[in-house]
């Protein structure tokens, strides 16, 4: 925080003051409201990360009582309940409020460095979708603050367990109105990303020259643009069964519960590749950087990214290969999941093409980069296996599921998200993580995952079935039980160590200058940390790996940037848009709205219906407020005149763009 | 959350690291896991169904174990032979700024689609296979149908019809011909709950509004766990269930018995008094497991010694349970054909007496155990229906009556 509010000091007393008393624009540098109004992408995601990593914790924290119950058979730290409760919010909150939202911080801190941009495309936008997570992250975990507690459901929660009849109190509410506020911020998120990365490139930063972590942030944002409406109708129904007795879901007017699940996969599939393209896409930043090679097979690497995407809608239903589809459907998802094995595998095909013949620095990136490959390796054979619809019969809903998925969930996507602070945190914040620690960290976590989650494998053919909160002493599954607690114990210490130190290097850690691992990509040309308006000079691109080529170029490129900022500075400076809190306020309206929907009780007399409406219109009326503030406020700036040292003196008078 | 449970849990921690290093290495049949024998195994199976499904998965494993021990040993050895042994090199000139191989990516494409076709294979023909009996077979079929209920599982006969009342209906025991064929329908009666046997089948889900089916033979007669494989609220993990399956000629014996009514035992005159101890029944730990060694080292003999009377029957206390079966309500959800009890939302306790297990396949069936199923249902299995009805219906048993309903379920043979 300190070294991005230090970011901030260049840009001091240059904010042009409000235009009028009614469109109000914030101006706080520091505190409570600079927070709240930042447009500031790199501030977003740095609060997407903080987010994140919170409810990071928050799910290990379920999990570790998840594996305390199981630790022995017949377990009872936890009741039937409590337990159904625990595997419901671990699954929901890792995947939804820690890791998604850790990728978007990557989304909004990364990608507009890396294609030479000054923001992302609606500044505003962007703090609004951070908010709107941040209301839905809230909804879904305010059960357990209440007395009907939190959802129990399943993360997939499938009709009709979660209809009125079988969960009769609000936690499934909650649930639901959470996920609308989610998929909400989401989808604006993704289509704000979107149109950045297609609009703001750089002069000759052309499609094929993007750095694979920002197509990979293209390729999730169309993932997420196209599958979230899915699960949106989905939620809307089951909303409309809870709240207004329709019977989408409904068996005895006729509903189909097998509706639920189509609706949820072809959401909930797309989501498994927006959880790991992005940690791809890292990893393909890390491999390069570390080897002092390009990346191997580039355009490969890039169409293999988007025909996973493509794939990826269409092999839902080996979620459902024990619905009873019939031999076709079944033959055809089955063929269509191997498929998609292909170009996963042409990717790690050519990580291992980059190492080839480099030089490897092993630094702590690396060294998670590297785990990634082996335990998504692991993850995707046993994906193979679950290909084969006959063998999945035995194997769905077993705990050979659960290893499958946390292989590659947590030695997928984790240990690529956990690479990736490593490797940009210098840039981020100008401290560097200690050597030593970091790889400390590194090998407890290794050990204590693999521990945790190997045994699994022989659980699950072993016949033990997951979401189960006690199992019989009879069964062979206690040594595996016991060994993967004491797993789930060091993975945790490791989680520790790893986010301790972090937080020691946060505030004390070694300061190291620009550029420190000899990168490629252009978010490496900044200083650290990258001052507001991120460049001073928009840069101009010659070649896929910008920065390496600058840097083999130091003389033609330090010539044709003085040019541009001559040029740029008589076109005004750098324009900057203003802080706005009517994101903030459209949110909040939307958190409003949500409690009235999900939390209030039908009121049973006369005034019928009467405060759970009240409450949701209250909340309708904000967000408007929010929003149509927001459009009349306009979109105003200032401009900056960095000099060459970074200092930015400002226009005192609002730019009129 | 119970503190002093996670305290006792802390406590053992301290033991457990050291016991880890022995758990792993010494072998007592319940630690080395990766045997995989116990008895929900998918490895050691029992069946054509299992077996085949099992085909499929050692082609998937070998074919992988295959891919994963070659491209692996090139990773490792590109990682050990490019790595940077100092500083100096570190810092060295940079290598070869190479783009890439098209010839390299195009054959490992064709070398991954080859793989994947030799897994496919055997993939579709064990679809094909696993999904209806062949043809060939179809004729000695024996069909049952299934059906879910929160949290139990209830038995229909189709082809053992009974005058008056229609098919011969069990509960949580599924008893079926060795060596033949048998085709069961999947059904459920609220959520969706999932049929597995993993020694048997693969499983398929109980849904709503959908005609699922399965099938499955048991080569040898035998005793199979089963188990309820799709989320299904508060006790889905205490969903279990056992499947029986007997030489023909037992089959058939077993069938003559269930068709027939619920056995009555008489009091002689004179002796209508209860003349029964009846002492308190022992606490329970939470979860506390409920079954015998007896029981685990032969279970098929101890379910067959269970279809013959009890000894020491006490004739006035059956009586007396028989009568507090009507008057405790617990005849308006259960059946026990013959007696006048005709209740369907709860399990068909007709021949109560003739199961190993209790409570959909949590506890053993013996009077302790039954005793503390019908005293407090709610602490053995959380959130079932019957703890409900005691509620409702403002049921309280005492020492007495608990005995006397646990004499009459048992001689229900």
């Amino acid at each position: 925080m300190e070294a991005i509010l230090k970011s901030d000091l260049h840009a001091k007393d240059t904010h042009a003051p409000a235009k009028s008393a009614i469109f109000w624009r914030p101006t706080a540098q520091t505190g409570l409201i600079s927070w709240l109004t930042t447009v500031d992408h790199k501030k977003i995601g740095f609060l997407y990360g903080v987010f994140a990593l919170f409810f990071f914790l928050v799910g290990g924290f379920e999990a570790l009582l998840i594996r305390l119950q199981l630790m022995y058979p017949n377990g009872t730290v936890l009741t039937a309940q409590q337990y159904n409760t625990m595997f419901t919010m671990h699954g929901t909150t890792m995947i939804f409020l820690a890791v998604m939202p850790l990728s978007a911080a990557f989304f909004n801190f990364i990608m507009p460095l890396q294609i030479g941009a000054r923001d992302v495309a609606f500044p505003r936008l962007n703090a609004f979708s951070l908010w709107t997570f941040v209301a839905g992250a809230i909804v879904i975990n305010l059960g357990w603050f209440m007395h009907d507690g939190a959802p129990d459901g399943g993360w997939v929660g499938y009709a009709p367990l979660t209809s009125k009849t079988f969960a009769p109190d609000h936690s499934i509410d909650m649930w639901v109105m959470g996920l609308q506020l989610l998929g909400v911020a989401s989808i604006a998120a993704s289509l704000n990303f979107i149109v950045t990365i297609i609009n703001l490139r750089a002069p000759g930063m052309t499609m094929m020259r993007l750095p694979v972590f920002t197509w990979m942030t293209l390729i999730t944002a169309f993932l997420i643009v196209l599958s979230f409406p899915f699960i949106t109708i989905a939620l809307v129904e089951l909303m409309m069964d809870r709240l207004f007795g329709t019977s989408f879901f409904e068996v005895s007017n006729g509903g189909m519960p097998i509706l639920w699940q189509h609706l949820f996969w072809v959401f909930g599939h797309p989501e498994v590749y927006i959880l790991i393209l992005p940690a791809m896409g890292i990893v393909s930043e890390i491999l390069p950087t570390f080897s002092r090679k390009p990346l191997f097979g580039y355009p490969i690497v890039v169409f293999s990214g988007a025909s996973i995407g493509f794939l990826g809608f269409s092999v839902w239903s080996h979620h459902m290969f024990t619905t009873g589809m019939g031999t076709m459907a079944t033959a055809a998802f089955s063929l269509a999941t191997m498929a998609i094995a292909v170009p996963t595998g042409v990717k790690i095909f050519n990580w291992i093409g980059t190492l080839w013949g480099g030089h490897i620095s092993m630094r702590t990136p690396m060294m998670f980069a590297l785990g990634f490959v082996w335990m998504f390796m692991i993850g995707g054979f046993s994906g193979v296996m679950h290909s084969a619809a006959p063998a999945d019969a035995q194997q769905q809903d077993s705990y050979f599921v659960i290893a499958h998925f946390h292989y590659v969930l947590i030695g997928g996507s984790l240990f690529a998200l956990l690479a990736g602070i490593h490797y940009w945190f210098p840039l981020m914040f100008g401290r560097k993580v200690s050597e030593f620690w970091g790889k400390l960290s590194f090998w407890v976590i290794f050990a204590g995952f693999n521990i945790t989650f190997f045994p699994m494998h022989f659980l699950g053919l072993n016949g033990m079935p997951r979401r189960t909160f006690t199992y019989d002493a009879n069964l062979g599954w206690n040594a595996a039980n016991y060994i993967a607690t004491i797993g789930a114990l060091i993975l945790g210490v490791g989680i520790f160590i790893y986010f301790a130190v972090m937080v020691y290097t946060f505030l004390k850690g070694e300061k190291v200058g620009k550029d420190v691992w000899d990168a490629r990509t252009l978010e490496w040309s900044l200083p650290n940390p990258p001052p507001e308006y991120n460049y001073r000079v928009i840069p101009t691109v010659h070649a896929r790996d910008a920065y390496w080529y600058n840097k083999q170029h130091k003389e033609e490129i330090a010539q044709e940037e003085a040019e541009h900022a001559k040029a740029e500075a008589a076109h005004g400076g750098i324009h900057m848009p203003h802080q706005s809190i009517y994101p903030f306020v459209a949110s909040l309206g939307l958190f409003i709205a949500s409690i009235g929907i999900a939390v209030i009780d039908h009121d049973p007399s006369p005034g019928f219906w009467g405060k759970k409406i009240g409450l949701s219109m209250i909340g309708g009326v904000v967000m408007l407020a929010g929003i149509y503030f927001w459009a009349l406020e306009g979109n105003e700036g200032y401009h900056l005149h960095p000099d060459d040292e970074g200092h930015a003196p400002a226009d005192k008078k609002a730019a009129q763009h | 959350m119970r503190l002093s449970s996670l305290l006792t849990s802390t406590a053992r921690w301290g033991r457990a690291g050291f016991a880890l290093g022995a758990l792993a290495l010494l072998s007592g049949c319940d630690y080395n896991f990766w045997r995989m024998d116990g008895h929900q195994s998918t490895i050691t199976v029992a069946g054509p169904v299992a077996r085949s499904q099992l085909e499929v998965f050692y082609v998937t494993c070998w074919v992988t174990l295959v891919i994963f021990i070659l491209v692996g040993g090139v990773l490792a050895y590109a990682t050990l032979k490019f790595r940077a042994k100092n500083e100096a090199e570190e810092k060295a000139v940079p290598p070869e700024q190479g783009h890439g191989n098209p010839l390299i990516e195009l054959g490992l494409i064709g070398a991954s689609v080859l793989a994947l076709v030799i897994i496919a294979i055997p993939t579709l023909k064990g679809i094909w296979y696993t999904y209806d009996v062949p043809e060939d077979r179809k004729a000695d079929t024996y069909e049952i149908t299934a059906t879910g209920y929160q949290w139990w599982f209830k038995f229909e006969y189709p082809s053992e019809q009974i005058a008056g009342t229609g098919a011969l209906t069990t509960g949580n025991e599924l008893v079926i011909p060795a060596g033949r064929p048998v085709r069961i329908n999947i059904r459920t009666i609220d959520v969706i709950h999932s049929f597995w046997v993993p020694k048997l089948a693969g499983k398929v889900d109980m849904m709503p509004n959908r005609a699922n089916f399965l099938w499955l033979q048991a080569d040898e007669p035998g005793y199979f766990w089963g188990q309820c494989a799709e989320y299904c609220g508060d006790s889905h993990a205490v969903m279990r269930f056992r499947v029986i399956a007997l030489s023909p000629k037992d089959f058939a014996d077993w069938v003559a018995q269930q068709t027939s009514p619920a056995r009555n035992v008489t009091p002689k005159p004179g002796e209508e008094t209860p003349k029964a101890q009846f002492a308190s029944l022992r606490t329970f730990k939470q979860n506390e497991t409920g079954i015998t060694d007896k029981y685990e080292i032969a279970p098929l003999e101890a379910w067959k010694a269970k279809q013959f009377p009890e000894k020491g029957e006490n004739a006035a206390l059956i009586a007396q349970g028989k009568a507090l079966f009507a008057s405790k309500t617990c005849a308006s959800c259960h059946e026990v054909r013959g007696h006048g009890a005709a209740g369907i939302s709860g399990p068909n306790l007709t021949h109560i007496g003739a199961r190993s297990m209790l409570a959909a396949g949590l506890i053993e069936n013996n009077a302790e155990q039954l005793r503390r199923w019908i005293r407090d249902p709610g602490s053995v299995k959380p959130g079932n229906k019957m703890a409900k009805g005691y509620l409702d219906n403002n049921i309280k048993l005492t020492n007495e009556e608990e005995v006397a309903l646990v004499a009459y379920l048992q001689s229900l043979k």
